[in-house]
């Protein structure tokens, strides 16, 4: 489980409070609006008592009671709605999420580095007033992993929002503060009416709802005074009178407002109400989960202070603090027990002004002297009035059971001996018998005891709580009552655990007991699941990760998914945390929760918990979970509007050679095609998005400069060696550079210029491309590229065509210096389009592109773009092989393409001359794609006519070559060579009429060679 | 007889996997992925002094409906899973025993090989032929 901000001591006590009822007059109530704040949310932040109380036991034993919190609740006579608390709930956890770029946490696990996002505060734990202290404990130890807010939230929810059961009374109101207005004409009438009101709620059957504790309820008479507005004297004779009606223990008079509302502006006072009662309204969300929480400096409060004290004098000073009230927001929660020293220092304080709840203030009438006046009066009502009447209520229940306990013990178990099994206290048998056993009357004697037991516990008096819970166990059990045998297990292991010196050890087996009775004979989830919150955080606080984690998988069930979800991943963090992590389970438990929170509506959480999964998973080579994985976070994030995250997530399942089955592939794909295109859609101006499919082969691209020769055509011959369809040959390209070598060096005098580099006309991965090579304008460039498709379903590519950039440059100007970037323009080059282009499922296939230069210049290829789709996918379903049907080229459109592009990023050689290129690993560059277009130039088409293919020793035959030059440039001096000038000759004559471009030609070395003649 | 043949490295990610059939590899990177759960429990149920001279042979990690499941775990906590057609009831626990050893053996050999980095997922002919012979000899 993760950690969380309280102790579990903390996290009981705080969730099991006494329960005071407020019944206001309308009068009352209107001035407490003032501030905008009910009567009950005006006393919220004073509910913790930062002094000790003591109160003596039924055995006049003195006890100690520490930080007590009591809770105000205007009376509500209806019960709450499920569905209104499953909302309330979902709400809470879906407004709670973890901030991202803030801390991360990293908890390392065995191999595994986990990061764990972690809003490194929560902003709201109302009733935690010490929760720095714990925070820098938390920060410093060494177990201070990953805190999970959302489920804290929901816990707190959960369990303020738990209706009140018959079976037990810790929810139960304890007493009533009936609160009149000063300004009444007659308060002491209304005072007698209220608590009519308030009598008619408890006893008349008409109200089954807010449920009381004990008939006689204590009721606390407060009359509220508004400074600003009522007359003093008038309300301290009301007081007067009241006092002598109703002791001065049960009364009292609150002074508030003591600020006119209209200047409450330009002053500042601390706002302790909005963390408070932006939990109960939701719709200031955003504000709630901007941050962390805010901890103000030491230097802010100061200021505070004196803006008070000398507030007329420092107007200029405080107009700072204005745009901020929140800033200071939970100063007086501090103050309560702190005396400002230890505040942390944080600058996100500042932070927090736009944290500033829309609406309007709270407590705008209020001064700092009115906030001590509240603090002041629930101190003396619980001092004067709460634990004397509790303490009083104990003693009464105890005397009442050891009465009973003399009589019962003694007579009443001879009794049931003899009339065992008819023993059935003091009630008719039949109807009250139900599912859960036996159903008690609210005031039936068996129910004083338990009573007697929460109102111990309620005071924190554990040790006769558990003996009282104990007892009232085997009362229950022997009577069959399942439902209250339950509740009191529950309520006994509780405060077994929260004994203090622990004198006995936390009894795992009743809560076991309590859940299993709450939920399989009971059927009620509610209470189950409360025991189980409960018990895993002890479970938790005491190193039993494995039982905290089996009890909460145990719980999650059908009927709930936000529920199941948050179990779930608290399993998994408890997992995580164990001695030994247990990373794999966690992740598999992150996996099912982020399942069920996606069934629950909670995206962002959800995909949260995936990604934390993803973690366990990524490049581990359990491609199956990692497809599965991806393939939700991309659902996930598609849904969340996280594009580019679902882009990537979809990337990673296509480009890890899958292993998935062809549907399956061909799902993954149009998922993805689908995303793409949406992504696309958003952002049409921006720059073409890369894509993963198919693979490019990117070294054994080749790129092949000039015409296509023309083919052979009967007696005629091509000659030439190279061509696209030809495989490298590596011994014959070396002997045409020789020759070419040879040739050059008869032309410059016998030797070979240091800038000479051999014709190239098809550059592969095999021939030299250290250099720019050379195109010339008007002749095409062709670039094969090789395509991989590497799924299991074909790829249509459409409308394929290179990309490129052109730096037109004119080599014949001597300034040249500025150079124009233009990425397009069809009239400088001209682009081949391939309309469509097939790949068949893991075929790889050969693309050849063309370009057409028209001006001279530097022209780089950067890549191909293409529309990617699919084809219509039944096909593969039915088990067909496509490419029967697509070989005919007829393709049925999936209508689902995106367009995008894919660079060609060719890797060059491997250096390995200086020594320091052995020792690193360095790779040369690679030109092949970075072609200079020169101005024109002659072209040479050369052919053989009647080529013998076959001679005979000593034979002599004739054979005809054609020359053409094909280019408008006019060709001079053309030589030609051979490495066997002996073995041919030419015949003068006839041929010079076809051409007039050849003003020379060398004799010496003037002889054919081919293939065949070697 | 075996139909499914894993190397899992001690940071549980798959060295190897090969299985008979290809198409449902992946059902097979399933039921290896959650046999790990099983060693890493047998693993660490026993002591910690134990742990050094057990036997390295775990047995039987589970059956399924088709397929047995059997495990074994070197001293560097590489785990060998092998799974076994259920219906081939002939197959007993020496010879699953004497072919984890030959598989044990055949992976000392991969790893003698200067040029495996470990940790490596493992490329080799020779491992290769020793885990098909495995799992052709009955079927």
């Amino acid at each position: 489980m993760a950690q969380c901000v309280q102790s579990v001591q903390e996290f009981i006590q705080d969730s099991f409070v006494p329960l005071v009822a407020a019944l206001c007059s309308e009068e009352a109530e209107r001035l407490t609006r003032k501030n905008n704040l009910g009567f009950s949310e005006l006393v919220k932040p004073f509910c913790r008592l930062t002094s000790e109380v003591h109160m003596r036991d039924p055995n006049n034993q003195l006890h100690v009671i520490k930080n007590l919190k009591i809770a105000v609740n205007n009376i509500i006579t209806h019960s709450p709605q499920p569905g209104g608390i499953r909302k309330l709930l979902n709400d809470v956890v879906s407004v709670s999420q973890p901030t991202e770029g803030l801390v991360t946490n990293v908890i390392t696990a065995g191999d595994y580095d986990l990061n764990i996002s972690d809003r490194s505060v929560k902003a709201s734990v109302p009733w935690y007033n010490n929760w720095k202290d714990t925070l820098m404990e938390l920060n410093t130890s060494t177990f201070y992993s990953a805190t999970t807010p959302w489920f804290e939230s929901y816990r707190e929810s959960f369990l303020q929002s738990m209706p009140a059961s018959d079976h037990e009374f810790l929810n139960h109101y304890v007493a009533c503060m009936l609160v009149v207005s000063s300004g009444e004409p007659e308060p002491v009438e209304q005072f007698l009416k209220l608590s009519q009101e308030q009598h008619r709620i408890q006893h008349s059957s008409e109200y089954a709802y807010p449920k009381w504790f004990i008939p006689n309820t204590l009721k606390y008479y407060v009359l509220l005074h508004d400074v600003s507005a009522g007359e003093e004297q008038r309300a301290d004779s009301v007081y007067e009178e009241m006092k002598q009606r109703y002791g001065t223990q049960g009364c009292y008079l609150l002074k508030i407002n003591s600020r006119g509302s209209n200047r409450g502006a330009d002053e500042q006072i601390p706002d302790p109400w909005s963390q408070y009662l932006q939990k109960n309204s939701i719709q200031t969300q955003e504000s709630y989960d901007d941050g962390p929480y805010t901890v103000i400096s030491n230097k802010n409060a100061d200021h505070l202070i004196s803006d008070d004290l000398d507030n007329d004098i420092q107007d200029g000073l405080s107009n700072n603090f204005k745009a901020h009230p929140l800033q200071l927001d939970h100063l007086s929660d501090t103050s309560s027990s702190f005396d400002g020293t230890d505040y942390i220092k944080t600058t996100s304080s500042l932070h927090e002004s736009k944290k500033t709840s829309s609406g309007t203030p709270h407590g705008a009438c209020l001064t700092l002297t009115d906030h001590d006046r509240i603090r002041q009066f629930i101190q003396e009502f619980t001092f004067r009035g709460l634990l004397p009447h509790i303490e009083k209520t104990i003693r009464q229940l105890n005397d009442q059971l050891i009465s009973r306990k003399g009589l019962s013990r003694s007579l009443f178990s001879a009794t049931k001996k003899w009339f065992s099994g008819s023993k059935v206290p003091e009630k008719s048998i039949n109807e009250l018998k139900n599912t859960s056993g036996l159903l008690y009357p609210p005031e039936a004697p068996e129910l004083q005891i338990r009573k007697m037991a929460d109102l111990c516990f309620l005071v924190q008096h554990y040790e006769l709580a558990y003996s009282c819970y104990h007892t009232a166990k085997k009362d229950f059990l022997n009577d069959q009552a399942m439902l209250y045998a339950a509740g009191a297990l529950e309520m006994a292991a509780v405060s077994a655990f929260l004994q203090p010196g622990a004198p006995r050890p936390y009894p795992a087996h009743y809560m076991d007991t309590a859940i299993q009775t709450y939920r399989d004979i009971c059927k009620n989830m509610v209470l189950a699941e409360r025991c189980v919150l409960l018990s895993a955080e002890i479970l938790k606080s005491q190193s039993k990760y494995s039982d905290a984690a089996a009890l909460l998988i145990r719980l999650t069930s059908e009927d709930s998914d936000l529920r199941s979800a948050l179990l779930l991943e608290q399993a998994a963090h408890c997992f995580i945390n164990m001695k030994s992590p247990m990373v794999r389970k966690f992740a598999f438990h992150m996996i099912l929760a982020g399942h069920r929170y996606s069934k629950a509506g909670q995206k962002k959480h959800a995909l949260r918990c995936y990604s934390q999964a993803m973690q366990v998973y990524k490049g581990k080579g359990w491609s199956l979970a990692e497809d599965h994985i991806n393939f939700t976070i991309g659902r996930q994030s598609f849904t969340l509007r996280q594009l580019d995250n679902a882009v990537s997530a979809f990337r990673h399942i296509l480009i890890n050679d899958s292993k998935q089955p062809a549907a399956q592939q061909g799902t993954f794909l149009r998922e993805y095609l689908y995303v793409y295109k949406n992504v696309t859609q958003l952002s049409p101006d921006g720059p073409l998005p890369q894509l993963p499919l198919p693979y490019i082969n990117n070294s054994a691209t080749r790129v092949f400069f000039g015409h296509d020769r023309r083919p052979s055509e009967g007696e005629k011959q091509a000659a030439t060696h190279i061509s696209l369809d030809q495989e490298y040959d590596c011994e014959s390209s070396h002997q045409w550079k020789e020759l070419e070598e040879q040739v050059v060096a008869v032309v410059n005098k016998g030797i070979i210029p240091s800038n000479f580099q051999p014709t190239q006309y098809c550059l592969n991965s095999y021939s030299d491309n250290s250099k720019f090579p050379l195109a010339v304008v008007e002749e095409p460039v062709t670039v094969e590229v090789a395509f991989r498709n590497p799924l299991k379903v074909p790829l249509l590519l459409t409308d394929l065509s290179l990309l490129w950039k052109f730096q037109p440059k004119d080599f014949n100007a001597k300034h040249n210096g500025e150079t124009k970037e233009l990425a397009c323009g069809n009239d400088m080059i001209g682009a081949e389009v391939i309309a469509e282009f097939l790949i068949n499922s893991e075929e790889t296939k050969m693309a050849r592109l063309k370009l057409f230069p028209h001006q001279t210049g530097e022209l780089h290829i950067l890549g191909v773009v293409y529309n990617l789709g699919t084809i219509q996918g039944t096909m593969m379903l039915d088990g067909i092989d496509p490419s029967i049907g697509l070989q005919a080229g007829k393709f049925v459109y999936n209508g689902m393409s995106v367009r995008g592009r894919q660079e060609l990023e060719i890797q060059g050689p491997r250096l390995n001359n200086t020594k320091e290129e052995k020792t690193s690993i360095k790779y040369g560059p690679d030109r092949r794609l970075d072609p200079i277009i020169t101005e024109e130039m002659p072209l040479l088409e050369v052919f053989f006519i009647n080529f013998p293919t076959g001679l005979l020793c000593g034979e002599i035959r004739k054979a005809y070559v054609e020359f053409v030059n094909v280019s408008k440039c006019p060709l001079t001096a053309l030589k030609v060579v051979s490495k066997h000038p002996e073995f041919f000759t030419f015949e003068l004559g006839q041929q010079f009429q076809l051409t007039n471009f050849f003003n020379q030609y060398s004799k010496t070395n003037s002889l054919f060679t081919n293939t065949k003649s070697q | 007889m075996a139909v499914c043949i894993a190397v899992i490295a001690k940071e549980n990610y798959p060295l190897y996997i090969q299985s008979i059939t290809t198409e449902n590899e992946l059902k097979f990177h399933y039921t290896v992925h959650t046999s790990l759960d099983v060693v890493d429990e047998k693993i660490s149920a026993m002591g910690k002094a134990l742990v050094d001279q057990r036997e390295l042979y775990l047995g039987l990690l589970y059956p399924t409906e088709d397929y047995k499941v059997y495990g074994y775990v070197t001293n560097s906590k590489v785990k060998f899973v092998m799974v076994a057609d259920s219906s081939n009831t002939a197959l007993r626990d020496n010879e699953i025993h004497s072919m984890f050893q030959k598989l044990h053996n055949s992976y000392i050999d991969v790893m003698c090989n200067p040029f495996y980095n470990p940790g490596d997922c493992i490329h080799s002919r020779a491992f290769d032929n020793m885990v098909t012979s495995m799992m052709m000899q009955v079927c």
